[in-house]
């Protein structure tokens, strides 16, 4: 007998695997943003090279913020988010299991491709490498934060929900960043302990009020 | 003491209360913020280094301390809410809401005003005045999730549980901004001493306690309208307007 989280994280990758707009639509959405930047900023080979690891980080935390808004969408549609509700199982892990399938299908690619691209941005190997790091430590914010967005809009998905937690993003940004530009020197290491300490103190605020915010719509 | 907090979180009676304290508190609070910022602008001495323009600080420090103390009361009311479930406290966020924007918007653009002659240009990317940035966002954020439920009970949660997100996260915010870059100068005013002279300090209290009160009367005000929007139907409510008619 497979347990009931088991199940729904075998559920939710066929999901995914079998629907192939919900994991290249992430993916056609980071390349031609990344495409964006040199058409607006011209081909400049230095130029690009200085703005390359905040055009990758931006591309990504708005690709991130999009496809993670529609995590409970479907399941407060077809009724299966009243029946968990009213299961009794523990929610925390449950939402943890879909938050995590969803990063894993939608993120994880990105991080990939983002080493790609950064090559195609001019961007020097080390730096790209310590980019992959602070993307790994900082893409699973993000997608709590979008499915915090998207929890609190259920009933209509709009752009409210992004708008309110991009700038609750902003830590991850700004120590993703400082990271990369200091890749050279010994500081690269204080800020991305800084980025897995924001992550592991956001894990369980974030998650409960995912909760909180499900619920809402239940009352 | 524990009477006082029972009544004051009950309609009717916060209602009364802020009926009769309203027209003192108001008008009090304009006698005092004129009198700070008068003295400030005309009595005060000038300041060395910056010459007459440092006379906005008047406004400034006031407009900036009031838009951060506004963010931080709310976060006390939405964890209030989120755990007795006070319908008062979110009463309070919803209405001190906009204000908490206005004066933020206030802060930046005295401050820009400020920084023209002083800094040669209208804004700069500096540490503190991109967090003001933020927290103007955040507000503006907060104040567009009022409209987007159908039920006053969702709209008070998921308010509630967005300031306190944003309450965990602003001080995180602010410090990780203070580390990409900074120019403004350091705060004057701390708990343990400042160092501004005692002709421009005391002025200085004199109108941020002004624009305190004012915002304590506004924010009642406020309160008043928003408790009348929700409890438009009882009869408490229909009392009062027969007396006044």
């Amino acid at each position: 007998m497979k347990s009931f989280y088991y199940k729904t994280f075998q559920r939710d990758s066929k999901v995914y695997l079998s629907r192939s707009s919900s994991f290249l639509g992430p993916i056609v959405f980071f390349l031609i943003t990344i495409t964006l930047y040199p058409l607006a900023f011209g081909s400049d080979e230095e130029k690009l090279a200085e703005l390359s690891a905040g055009i990758i980080w931006i591309s990504i935390l708005l690709a991130n913020l999009l496809s993670h808004q529609f995590i409970f969408n479907e399941d407060y549609k077809d009724g299966s988010l009243d029946l968990v509700l009213a299961s009794g199982k523990s929610l925390f892990l449950w939402a943890s299991i879909k938050i995590f399938v969803n990063w894993y299908f939608s993120s994880l690619p990105l991080i990939f491709l983002s080493l790609l691209t950064s090559f195609m941005l001019y961007l020097p190997f080390d730096a790209a490498l310590i980019l992959a790091l602070t993307l790994f430590l900082g893409t699973p914010i993000l997608s709590m934060f979008g499915a915090l967005a998207g929890a609190l809009t259920l009933e209509r998905g709009n752009i409210v929900g992004s708008s309110i937690v991009i700038p609750m993003c902003l830590p991850a940004l700004i120590l993703g960043i400082l990271a990369i530009q200091s890749y050279k020197n010994e500081e690269v290491f204080f800020y991305i302990f800084l980025l897995a300490a924001f992550l592991f103190f956001s894990i369980p605020i974030l998650i409960a009020s995912c909760l909180g915010a499900i619920r809402l719509h239940f009352e | 003491m524990r009477q006082l907090f029972n009544q004051l979180i009950s309609f009717p009676y916060f209602f009364k209360f802020a009926q009769i304290s309203f027209p003192y508190l108001f008008l009090l609070s304009i006698f005092v913020i004129l009198f700070g910022v008068l003295w400030g602008v005309f009595f005060s001495p000038v300041d060395a280094t910056q010459g007459e323009v440092y006379r906005i600080i008047y406004l400034h420090v006031p407009a900036a301390s009031v838009a951060q103390s506004i963010y931080y009361t709310m976060v006390i009311a939405s964890i209030t809410y989120l755990i007795w479930r006070i319908k008062m406290a979110s009463v309070f966020m919803i209405s001190m809401a906009p204000l908490g924007a206005i004066f933020t918007f206030l802060a930046l653009f005295t401050g820009s005003v400020w920084g023209q002659p002083t800094w040669g240009t209208w804004w700069v990317w500096d540490a503190r005045l991109t967090s003001t940035l933020i927290l103007l966002i955040l507000y503006l954020a907060i104040i567009s999730l009022f409209s987007s439920f159908d039920r006053r009970s969702s709209t008070d949660q998921a308010v509630s549980i967005v300031v306190l997100i944003g309450g965990i996260n602003l001080p995180i915010i602010k410090l990780s901004v203070e580390w990409w870059n900074t120019l403004h100068q350091s705060a004057s005013i701390t708990l343990s001493g400042s160092s501004i002279d005692n002709e421009m300090l005391i002025p200085l209290l004199i109108s941020i306690l002004g624009f305190y009160l004012y915002v304590t009367a506004i924010g009642m005000r406020r309160m008043q309208v928003e408790i009348l929007k929700r409890e438009i139907s009882h009869s408490w409510v229909k009392k009062i307007f027969k007396e006044s008619r």
